[in-house]
Protein backbone atom coordinates (compact mmCIF):
# COMPACT_ATOMS: atom_id res chain seq x y z
CA UNK A 1 0.00 0.00 0.00
CA UNK A 2 1.33 3.43 -0.89
CA UNK A 3 1.81 5.92 1.92
CA UNK A 4 -0.39 8.35 0.03
CA UNK A 5 -3.47 6.20 0.49
CA UNK A 6 -2.87 5.41 4.18
CA UNK A 7 -5.75 6.71 6.26
CA UNK A 8 -4.84 9.91 8.02
CA UNK A 9 -5.85 10.08 11.66
CA UNK A 10 -6.55 13.54 12.97
CA UNK A 11 -5.82 14.62 16.52
CA UNK A 12 -8.29 12.64 18.73
CA UNK A 13 -10.89 14.49 20.78
CA UNK A 14 -9.58 12.97 24.06
CA UNK A 15 -6.47 15.12 23.77
CA UNK A 16 -8.66 18.21 23.48
CA UNK A 17 -11.36 17.43 26.03
CA UNK A 18 -9.92 20.00 28.43
CA UNK A 19 -11.27 22.73 26.15
CA UNK A 20 -14.82 21.34 26.33
CA UNK A 21 -17.21 20.41 23.56
CA UNK A 22 -20.14 22.68 24.37
CA UNK A 23 -21.70 25.04 21.82
CA UNK A 24 -20.26 28.57 21.80
CA UNK A 25 -22.47 31.66 22.29
CA UNK A 26 -23.01 33.55 19.02
CA UNK A 27 -23.37 37.00 20.57
CA UNK A 28 -19.63 37.69 21.11
CA UNK A 29 -19.24 37.53 17.32
CA UNK A 30 -21.51 40.53 16.64
CA UNK A 31 -22.54 42.29 19.84
CA UNK A 32 -21.14 45.85 20.13
CA UNK A 33 -21.24 45.74 23.95
CA UNK A 34 -19.04 42.60 23.98
CA UNK A 35 -16.69 44.32 21.55
CA UNK A 36 -16.42 47.31 23.94
CA UNK A 37 -15.24 44.92 26.66
CA UNK A 38 -12.75 43.25 24.29
CA UNK A 39 -11.11 46.59 23.58
CA UNK A 40 -10.04 46.91 27.21
CA UNK A 41 -9.87 43.28 28.31
CA UNK A 42 -7.95 41.97 25.30
CA UNK A 43 -6.42 44.65 23.12
CA UNK A 44 -5.24 47.12 25.73
CA UNK A 45 -3.51 44.30 27.64
CA UNK A 46 -1.87 42.26 24.89
CA UNK A 47 1.25 42.69 22.83
CA UNK A 48 0.06 43.66 19.32
CA UNK A 49 2.23 43.19 16.26
CA UNK A 50 2.39 46.45 14.37
CA UNK A 51 5.29 46.31 11.95
CA UNK A 52 8.67 44.86 11.04
CA UNK A 53 12.13 46.28 11.63
CA UNK A 54 12.84 46.25 7.88
CA UNK A 55 10.39 49.14 7.56
CA UNK A 56 12.71 51.30 9.66
CA UNK A 57 16.08 50.83 7.98
CA UNK A 58 17.71 54.13 9.00
CA UNK A 59 17.86 56.63 11.83
CA UNK A 60 14.80 58.85 11.42
CA UNK A 61 12.79 56.21 9.53
CA UNK A 62 9.21 56.19 10.75
CA UNK A 63 5.88 54.50 10.18
CA UNK A 64 2.44 55.59 11.33
CA UNK A 65 -0.08 52.86 12.20
CA UNK A 66 -3.73 53.22 13.13
CA UNK A 67 -4.92 50.93 15.94
CA UNK A 68 -8.64 51.49 15.54
CA UNK A 69 -9.64 49.07 18.28
CA UNK A 70 -8.01 51.41 20.80
CA UNK A 71 -8.76 54.62 18.89
CA UNK A 72 -5.03 55.24 18.70
CA UNK A 73 -2.63 56.46 16.07
CA UNK A 74 0.90 55.20 16.68
CA UNK A 75 4.13 56.76 15.48
CA UNK A 76 7.04 54.32 15.37
CA UNK A 77 10.45 55.87 14.87
CA UNK A 78 14.05 54.75 14.71
CA UNK A 79 15.78 57.40 16.79
CA UNK A 80 19.17 59.06 16.29
CA UNK A 81 20.47 56.49 18.76
CA UNK A 82 19.18 53.69 16.40
CA UNK A 83 16.60 52.52 18.99
CA UNK A 84 13.05 51.92 17.77
CA UNK A 85 10.33 53.57 19.89
CA UNK A 86 6.56 53.95 19.73
CA UNK A 87 4.69 57.12 20.63
CA UNK A 88 1.11 58.21 20.55
CA UNK A 89 0.90 60.29 17.38
CA UNK A 90 -0.35 63.35 19.24
CA UNK A 91 1.19 66.74 19.82
CA UNK A 92 1.50 67.30 23.58
CA UNK A 93 0.34 70.92 23.21
CA UNK A 94 -3.34 70.30 22.46
CA UNK A 95 -3.55 66.80 21.06
CA UNK A 96 -3.37 67.42 17.33
CA UNK A 97 -2.33 64.49 15.12
CA UNK A 98 1.39 65.04 14.69
CA UNK A 99 2.24 63.02 11.57
CA UNK A 100 -0.14 62.35 8.69
CA UNK A 101 2.30 60.57 6.33
CA UNK A 102 2.15 56.79 6.48
CA UNK A 103 5.91 56.43 6.49
CA UNK A 104 9.12 58.20 5.60
CA UNK A 105 12.34 59.52 7.06
CA UNK A 106 12.64 62.75 9.04
CA UNK A 107 14.96 64.22 11.63
CA UNK A 108 12.14 66.06 13.44
CA UNK A 109 8.34 66.01 13.57
CA UNK A 110 6.49 69.32 13.58
CA UNK A 111 2.87 69.75 14.54
CA UNK A 112 0.99 71.50 11.74
CA UNK A 113 -1.10 73.53 14.21
CA UNK A 114 1.42 75.62 16.21
CA UNK A 115 4.74 74.13 15.07
CA UNK A 116 5.73 72.31 18.23
CA UNK A 117 8.68 70.25 17.04
CA UNK A 118 9.75 66.87 18.40
CA UNK A 119 12.95 64.87 17.90
CA UNK A 120 13.14 61.25 16.76
CA UNK A 121 13.47 60.16 20.38
CA UNK A 122 10.23 61.89 21.36
CA UNK A 123 11.54 64.98 23.18
CA UNK A 124 10.03 68.41 22.55
CA UNK A 125 12.86 70.32 20.86
CA UNK A 126 11.24 73.64 20.15
CA UNK A 127 7.92 75.45 20.36
CA UNK A 128 7.24 79.02 19.21
CA UNK A 129 7.00 81.57 22.02
CA UNK A 130 7.36 78.81 24.60
CA UNK A 131 7.99 81.33 27.41
CA UNK A 132 4.27 82.04 27.42
CA UNK A 133 3.58 78.47 28.59
CA UNK A 134 3.46 77.32 32.20
CA UNK A 135 5.22 73.99 31.74
CA UNK A 136 8.79 72.73 31.14
CA UNK A 137 9.81 71.35 27.74
CA UNK A 138 11.13 68.25 29.50
CA UNK A 139 7.57 67.47 30.57
CA UNK A 140 6.21 67.74 27.02
CA UNK A 141 7.77 64.70 25.34
CA UNK A 142 5.56 62.51 23.14
CA UNK A 143 3.58 59.92 25.17
CA UNK A 144 5.45 56.62 24.99
CA UNK A 145 3.87 53.25 24.18
CA UNK A 146 5.73 50.08 25.23
CA UNK A 147 7.54 48.56 22.23
CA UNK A 148 9.59 45.39 21.91
CA UNK A 149 10.95 43.39 19.01
CA UNK A 150 11.09 39.63 18.51
CA UNK A 151 12.20 37.94 15.30
CA UNK A 152 12.16 41.28 13.49
CA UNK A 153 8.48 41.75 14.35
CA UNK A 154 7.65 44.98 16.16
CA UNK A 155 5.08 44.66 18.95
CA UNK A 156 3.44 47.41 21.01
CA UNK A 157 1.52 47.16 24.25
CA UNK A 158 -0.81 49.91 25.52
CA UNK A 159 -0.80 48.72 29.13
CA UNK A 160 0.94 50.92 31.69
CA UNK A 161 3.40 48.22 32.80
CA UNK A 162 3.13 45.22 30.49
CA UNK A 163 4.97 41.98 31.11
CA UNK A 164 8.07 41.66 28.89
CA UNK A 165 7.31 40.51 25.32
CA UNK A 166 9.44 37.37 25.72
CA UNK A 167 7.48 36.30 28.80
CA UNK A 168 4.27 36.89 26.83
CA UNK A 169 5.48 34.82 23.86
CA UNK A 170 6.95 32.04 26.00
CA UNK A 171 8.51 29.19 24.02
CA UNK A 172 7.15 30.60 20.75
CA UNK A 173 9.79 33.35 20.77
CA UNK A 174 12.51 30.90 19.83
CA UNK A 175 10.40 29.34 17.09
CA UNK A 176 9.70 32.78 15.64
CA UNK A 177 13.39 33.57 15.58
CA UNK A 178 14.10 30.50 13.46
CA UNK A 179 11.71 31.69 10.72
CA UNK A 180 12.83 33.56 7.60
CA UNK A 181 10.84 36.62 8.70
CA UNK A 182 13.38 37.14 11.48
CA UNK A 183 15.90 37.92 8.71
CA UNK A 184 13.49 39.61 6.30
CA UNK A 185 14.57 42.79 4.56
CA UNK A 186 11.44 43.34 2.48
CA UNK A 187 7.93 41.99 2.00
CA UNK A 188 4.89 41.86 -0.23
CA UNK A 189 1.68 43.17 1.31
CA UNK A 190 -2.00 43.24 0.50
CA UNK A 191 -4.85 44.42 2.62
CA UNK A 192 -8.60 44.05 2.74
CA UNK A 193 -11.39 45.46 4.84
CA UNK A 194 -14.20 43.14 5.71
CA UNK A 195 -17.66 43.51 7.19
CA UNK A 196 -16.99 40.89 9.84
CA UNK A 197 -16.06 40.50 13.48
CA UNK A 198 -12.33 40.03 14.09
CA UNK A 199 -12.76 36.60 15.70
CA UNK A 200 -14.98 35.34 12.92
CA UNK A 201 -12.45 36.58 10.38
CA UNK A 202 -9.54 35.07 12.26
CA UNK A 203 -11.30 31.73 12.78
CA UNK A 204 -11.44 31.14 9.05
CA UNK A 205 -7.67 30.78 9.13
CA UNK A 206 -7.67 28.51 12.16
CA UNK A 207 -9.51 25.58 10.60
CA UNK A 208 -9.01 23.54 7.45
CA UNK A 209 -12.52 22.07 7.38
CA UNK A 210 -13.52 24.64 4.70
CA UNK A 211 -10.57 24.13 2.34
CA UNK A 212 -12.09 21.63 -0.05
CA UNK A 213 -15.33 23.60 -0.38
CA UNK A 214 -14.07 27.18 -0.63
CA UNK A 215 -10.71 26.67 -2.31
CA UNK A 216 -11.83 24.14 -4.89
CA UNK A 217 -9.20 25.21 -7.39
CA UNK A 218 -6.56 26.88 -5.26
CA UNK A 219 -6.21 24.46 -2.33
CA UNK A 220 -3.68 22.35 -4.26
CA UNK A 221 -1.81 19.92 -2.04
CA UNK A 222 -3.65 21.05 1.12
CA UNK A 223 -6.09 18.15 0.94
CA UNK A 224 -5.81 14.60 -0.44
CA UNK A 225 -7.64 11.27 -0.57
CA UNK A 226 -6.21 10.11 2.77
CA UNK A 227 -7.05 13.43 4.48
CA UNK A 228 -9.92 14.92 2.47
CA UNK A 229 -10.33 17.90 4.80
CA UNK A 230 -6.62 18.58 5.14
CA UNK A 231 -6.77 18.42 8.95
CA UNK A 232 -3.52 19.24 10.74
CA UNK A 233 -1.10 16.72 12.17
CA UNK A 234 -1.09 18.19 15.67
CA UNK A 235 -2.13 21.13 17.83
CA UNK A 236 -0.19 22.96 20.49
CA UNK A 237 -1.42 25.35 23.19
CA UNK A 238 0.90 27.91 24.71
CA UNK A 239 -0.99 30.10 27.17
CA UNK A 240 -3.15 32.40 25.04
CA UNK A 241 -1.27 31.39 21.88
CA UNK A 242 -1.74 28.22 19.83
CA UNK A 243 -0.05 26.28 17.05
CA UNK A 244 -0.71 23.55 14.55
CA UNK A 245 1.41 21.55 12.17
CA UNK A 246 0.00 21.52 8.65
CA UNK A 247 -0.41 18.15 7.00
CA UNK A 248 1.65 17.35 3.90
CA UNK A 249 0.00 15.38 1.17
CA UNK A 250 2.45 12.51 0.53
CA UNK A 251 1.18 12.18 -3.05
CA UNK A 252 0.28 15.73 -4.08
CA UNK A 253 -1.30 16.46 -7.46
CA UNK A 254 1.07 17.83 -10.11
CA UNK A 255 1.38 21.59 -9.48
CA UNK A 256 0.40 24.06 -12.23
CA UNK A 257 3.50 24.70 -14.42
CA UNK A 258 4.07 28.30 -13.33
CA UNK A 259 3.72 27.38 -9.66
CA UNK A 260 6.36 24.69 -10.16
CA UNK A 261 8.64 27.25 -11.85
CA UNK A 262 8.16 29.91 -9.16
CA UNK A 263 8.48 27.46 -6.29
CA UNK A 264 11.66 25.99 -7.76
CA UNK A 265 13.19 29.42 -8.22
CA UNK A 266 12.20 30.60 -4.74
CA UNK A 267 13.74 27.46 -3.23
CA UNK A 268 16.95 28.01 -5.18
CA UNK A 269 17.13 31.63 -3.95
CA UNK A 270 16.67 30.54 -0.33
CA UNK A 271 19.52 28.04 -0.69
CA UNK A 272 21.76 30.73 -2.16
CA UNK A 273 20.93 32.97 0.79
CA UNK A 274 21.54 30.20 3.30
CA UNK A 275 17.95 30.12 4.60
CA UNK A 276 17.01 26.67 5.95
CA UNK A 277 14.35 25.13 3.69
CA UNK A 278 12.77 22.46 5.86
CA UNK A 279 12.83 23.95 9.35
CA UNK A 280 9.39 24.92 10.60
CA UNK A 281 8.00 24.66 7.09
CA UNK A 282 4.66 23.27 8.25
CA UNK A 283 4.40 25.30 11.44
CA UNK A 284 1.45 27.54 11.90
CA UNK A 285 1.83 29.88 14.86
CA UNK A 286 -0.96 32.00 16.29
CA UNK A 287 0.12 34.86 18.50
CA UNK A 288 -2.77 36.03 20.63
CA UNK A 289 -4.84 37.99 19.95
CA UNK A 290 -4.79 38.66 16.21
CA UNK A 291 -1.70 37.47 14.32
CA UNK A 292 -0.81 34.20 12.69
CA UNK A 293 2.28 33.14 10.82
CA UNK A 294 2.79 30.27 8.43
CA UNK A 295 6.35 29.03 8.69
CA UNK A 296 6.81 27.94 5.06
CA UNK A 297 10.19 29.41 4.05
CA UNK A 298 9.13 29.75 0.42
CA UNK A 299 6.02 31.72 1.36
CA UNK A 300 6.64 32.83 4.94
CA UNK A 301 3.58 34.94 5.58
CA UNK A 302 1.71 36.59 8.38
CA UNK A 303 -1.86 37.75 8.64
CA UNK A 304 -2.99 40.31 11.17
CA UNK A 305 -6.66 41.02 11.74
CA UNK A 306 -7.26 44.51 13.13
CA UNK A 307 -10.70 44.99 14.69
CA UNK A 308 -12.45 48.22 13.66
CA UNK A 309 -15.90 47.63 15.15
CA UNK A 310 -17.92 44.64 16.35
CA UNK A 311 -18.62 43.74 12.72
CA UNK A 312 -15.79 45.33 10.76
CA UNK A 313 -12.10 44.41 10.53
CA UNK A 314 -9.02 44.87 8.40
CA UNK A 315 -6.75 42.02 7.32
CA UNK A 316 -3.12 42.71 6.52
CA UNK A 317 -1.23 39.93 4.80
CA UNK A 318 2.52 40.08 4.42
CA UNK A 319 4.88 37.66 2.76
CA UNK A 320 8.35 38.25 4.14
CA UNK A 321 11.44 37.95 1.95
CA UNK A 322 15.08 37.59 2.91
CA UNK A 323 17.21 39.99 0.86
CA UNK A 324 16.24 42.23 -2.02
CA UNK A 325 15.37 40.72 -5.41
CA UNK A 326 18.74 39.42 -6.61
CA UNK A 327 17.68 38.32 -10.06
CA UNK A 328 14.83 38.47 -12.56
CA UNK A 329 13.92 34.89 -11.65
CA UNK A 330 13.71 35.68 -7.96
CA UNK A 331 11.59 38.76 -8.66
CA UNK A 332 9.28 36.67 -10.83
CA UNK A 333 8.94 33.97 -8.16
CA UNK A 334 8.04 36.50 -5.46
CA UNK A 335 5.41 38.16 -7.65
CA UNK A 336 3.85 34.79 -8.47
CA UNK A 337 3.83 33.56 -4.86
CA UNK A 338 2.05 36.75 -3.77
CA UNK A 339 -0.52 36.48 -6.59
CA UNK A 340 -1.18 32.84 -5.69
CA UNK A 341 -1.74 33.55 -1.99
CA UNK A 342 -3.96 36.54 -2.79
CA UNK A 343 -6.20 34.31 -4.89
CA UNK A 344 -6.76 32.03 -1.91
CA UNK A 345 -7.50 34.91 0.48
CA UNK A 346 -9.98 36.46 -1.96
CA UNK A 347 -12.02 33.26 -1.71
CA UNK A 348 -11.97 33.37 2.10
CA UNK A 349 -13.16 36.96 2.36
CA UNK A 350 -16.44 36.32 0.60
CA UNK A 351 -17.49 33.43 2.80
CA UNK A 352 -16.55 35.21 6.04
CA UNK A 353 -18.84 38.13 5.07
CA UNK A 354 -21.66 35.64 4.50
CA UNK A 355 -21.05 34.20 7.97
CA UNK A 356 -21.23 37.62 9.60
CA UNK A 357 -24.50 38.41 7.88
CA UNK A 358 -26.10 35.34 9.42
CA UNK A 359 -24.64 35.92 12.88
CA UNK A 360 -25.55 39.62 12.96
CA UNK A 361 -29.19 38.73 12.30
CA UNK A 362 -29.33 37.29 15.81
CA UNK A 363 -30.97 34.14 14.46
CA UNK A 364 -28.54 31.88 16.32
CA UNK A 365 -28.00 31.61 20.05
CA UNK A 366 -24.99 29.35 19.56
CA UNK A 367 -22.45 28.24 17.00
CA UNK A 368 -20.66 24.89 16.91
CA UNK A 369 -17.00 23.95 16.65
CA UNK A 370 -16.03 20.38 15.86
CA UNK A 371 -12.91 18.62 17.16
CA UNK A 372 -10.80 19.90 14.26
CA UNK A 373 -11.96 23.48 14.82
CA UNK A 374 -10.38 23.44 18.25
CA UNK A 375 -8.19 26.46 17.58
CA UNK A 376 -11.34 28.55 17.06
CA UNK A 377 -12.66 27.22 20.37
CA UNK A 378 -9.39 28.10 22.07
CA UNK A 379 -9.52 31.68 20.76
CA UNK A 380 -13.08 32.18 22.01
CA UNK A 381 -12.32 30.63 25.39
CA UNK A 382 -9.20 32.74 25.87
CA UNK A 383 -10.98 35.96 24.91
CA UNK A 384 -14.02 35.17 27.03
CA UNK A 385 -11.94 34.38 30.12
CA UNK A 386 -10.29 37.80 29.76
CA UNK A 387 -13.65 39.52 29.25
CA UNK A 388 -15.14 37.77 32.29
CA UNK A 389 -12.13 38.75 34.43
CA UNK A 390 -12.33 42.34 33.19
CA UNK A 391 -16.07 42.53 33.97
CA UNK A 392 -15.36 41.35 37.51
CA UNK A 393 -12.57 43.91 37.78
CA UNK A 394 -14.79 46.84 36.81
CA UNK A 395 -17.60 45.60 39.06
CA UNK A 396 -15.10 45.38 41.92
CA UNK A 397 -13.92 48.91 41.19
CA UNK A 398 -17.52 50.17 41.16
CA UNK A 399 -18.26 48.50 44.50
CA UNK A 400 -15.09 49.95 46.01
CA UNK A 401 -16.10 53.39 44.78
CA UNK B 1 9.17 50.72 -35.85
CA UNK B 2 11.42 50.78 -32.77
CA UNK B 3 11.27 47.57 -30.77
CA UNK B 4 9.91 47.94 -27.22
CA UNK B 5 11.46 44.66 -26.07
CA UNK B 6 14.98 43.18 -26.26
CA UNK B 7 15.95 41.20 -29.39
CA UNK B 8 14.51 37.69 -29.49
CA UNK B 9 11.11 38.64 -28.12
CA UNK B 10 9.48 40.12 -31.22
CA UNK B 11 6.49 37.83 -30.80
CA UNK B 12 5.63 39.64 -27.56
CA UNK B 13 5.74 43.14 -29.09
CA UNK B 14 1.93 43.32 -29.49
CA UNK B 15 1.65 43.08 -25.67
CA UNK B 16 4.57 45.34 -24.79
CA UNK B 17 2.72 48.61 -24.31
CA UNK B 18 -0.46 47.44 -22.54
CA UNK B 19 0.59 44.42 -20.48
CA UNK B 20 3.79 45.64 -18.82
CA UNK B 21 2.22 46.94 -15.58
CA UNK B 22 4.47 49.25 -13.60
CA UNK B 23 3.44 48.07 -10.13
CA UNK B 24 2.18 44.80 -8.70
CA UNK B 25 -1.23 46.43 -8.12
CA UNK B 26 -1.36 47.54 -11.77
CA UNK B 27 -0.36 44.08 -12.97
CA UNK B 28 -3.07 42.46 -10.85
CA UNK B 29 -5.48 45.03 -12.33
CA UNK B 30 -4.49 44.09 -15.89
CA UNK B 31 -5.43 40.49 -15.08
CA UNK B 32 -8.70 41.56 -13.42
CA UNK B 33 -9.85 43.66 -16.35
CA UNK B 34 -8.90 41.35 -19.21
CA UNK B 35 -11.45 39.05 -20.79
CA UNK B 36 -10.93 35.30 -20.95
CA UNK B 37 -9.76 35.31 -24.55
CA UNK B 38 -7.31 38.15 -23.97
CA UNK B 39 -5.84 36.34 -20.97
CA UNK B 40 -5.46 33.17 -23.01
CA UNK B 41 -3.82 34.98 -25.94
CA UNK B 42 -1.32 36.66 -23.61
CA UNK B 43 -0.64 33.41 -21.76
CA UNK B 44 -0.13 31.43 -24.97
CA UNK B 45 2.30 34.03 -26.31
CA UNK B 46 4.39 34.39 -23.14
CA UNK B 47 4.33 30.89 -21.64
CA UNK B 48 6.72 29.20 -24.13
CA UNK B 49 9.23 32.07 -23.66
CA UNK B 50 9.20 32.43 -19.86
CA UNK B 51 12.27 30.24 -19.29
CA UNK B 52 14.30 31.91 -22.05
CA UNK B 53 13.25 35.40 -21.01
CA UNK B 54 14.13 34.88 -17.34
CA UNK B 55 17.47 33.32 -18.28
CA UNK B 56 18.32 36.27 -20.50
CA UNK B 57 17.33 38.81 -17.82
CA UNK B 58 19.18 36.88 -15.12
CA UNK B 59 22.41 37.59 -17.00
CA UNK B 60 22.38 41.18 -15.75
CA UNK B 61 21.75 42.76 -12.32
CA UNK B 62 18.22 44.16 -12.03
CA UNK B 63 19.53 47.66 -11.31
CA UNK B 64 21.34 47.71 -14.65
CA UNK B 65 18.37 46.76 -16.83
CA UNK B 66 17.74 49.08 -19.76
CA UNK B 67 14.28 50.30 -20.70
CA UNK B 68 13.51 47.33 -22.93
CA UNK B 69 14.65 44.83 -20.33
CA UNK B 70 12.56 46.56 -17.67
CA UNK B 71 9.55 46.24 -19.97
CA UNK B 72 10.22 42.54 -20.58
CA UNK B 73 10.58 42.02 -16.83
CA UNK B 74 7.23 43.69 -16.23
CA UNK B 75 5.57 41.58 -18.93
CA UNK B 76 6.83 38.48 -17.13
CA UNK B 77 5.54 39.80 -13.81
CA UNK B 78 2.11 40.37 -15.37
CA UNK B 79 2.37 36.81 -16.65
CA UNK B 80 2.74 35.64 -13.02
CA UNK B 81 -0.77 37.00 -12.36
CA UNK B 82 -2.22 35.82 -15.65
CA UNK B 83 -0.89 32.29 -15.05
CA UNK B 84 -3.11 32.10 -11.96
CA UNK B 85 -6.09 32.92 -14.16
CA UNK B 86 -5.31 30.45 -16.93
CA UNK B 87 -3.74 27.58 -15.00
CA UNK B 88 -5.69 27.69 -11.73
CA UNK B 89 -8.96 29.62 -11.88
CA UNK B 90 -9.75 28.71 -15.50
CA UNK B 91 -13.51 29.10 -16.17
CA UNK B 92 -14.02 30.60 -12.70
CA UNK B 93 -11.69 33.51 -13.46
CA UNK B 94 -14.32 36.17 -14.16
CA UNK B 95 -16.22 35.33 -10.95
CA UNK B 96 -12.96 35.18 -9.02
CA UNK B 97 -11.95 38.65 -10.27
CA UNK B 98 -14.94 40.09 -8.36
CA UNK B 99 -13.67 38.48 -5.14
CA UNK B 100 -10.13 39.79 -5.63
CA UNK B 101 -11.09 43.43 -6.10
CA UNK B 102 -11.33 43.90 -2.31
CA UNK B 103 -7.68 42.89 -1.79
CA UNK B 104 -5.41 45.88 -2.45
CA UNK B 105 -1.74 45.22 -3.07
CA UNK B 106 0.18 47.92 -1.20
CA UNK B 107 3.75 46.69 -1.35
CA UNK B 108 5.86 44.39 -3.49
CA UNK B 109 9.63 44.17 -3.79
CA UNK B 110 9.38 44.57 -7.57
CA UNK B 111 7.73 47.98 -7.29
CA UNK B 112 10.19 50.71 -8.13
CA UNK B 113 8.49 53.09 -5.74
CA UNK B 114 6.36 51.25 -3.25
CA UNK B 115 3.00 52.99 -2.85
CA UNK B 116 3.16 53.23 0.91
CA UNK B 117 6.61 54.67 1.17
CA UNK B 118 5.89 58.33 0.46
CA UNK B 119 8.06 60.74 2.44
CA UNK B 120 5.87 63.17 4.30
CA UNK B 121 8.29 66.07 4.74
CA UNK B 122 11.72 66.99 5.95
Amino acid sequence: MKTGSAVFRGVPQEQLDWLGTEPIPARPYYDPSYFELEREAVFRRSWLQIGHVCELPERGSFIRREVEVLGASVLIVRGRDAEIRAFHNVCTHRGTELVSAESGRQSTFSCPYHRWTFGTEGALISAPDFDQFHVAKADCGLPVIALEVCAGLIFVNFAEQPQPLRAWLGDLAERLEALPLARATTFSEYVYEIEANWKLTFDNFQENYHLRFIHTRSSGAGTGPSNPFGYPVNYGFHGPHRTQTIWSNPAPPAPPPTLALAYGQATKSLRQKGVPIAEGAKDYLVLFPNLFILGSPVQNFSQMVMPISATRSRSIIRIYWVGEDDSASERFAREYLMAALRDVHAEDRNVIVAGQKGLSSGALKHIHFQTQEVLCRHLYKTVDAMVVAYRAEIRGAEVAA
Amino acid sequence: MTALLPPGFASLEPFASDWAGESAAMRAGIRDHAGGEELKAFYDAVQPLVGTALASLDARPLAEQDEREVRLMRLLLTFAHVAMAVEVQREDEQVHARLRRHLSILHAPADARPRRREVGGR
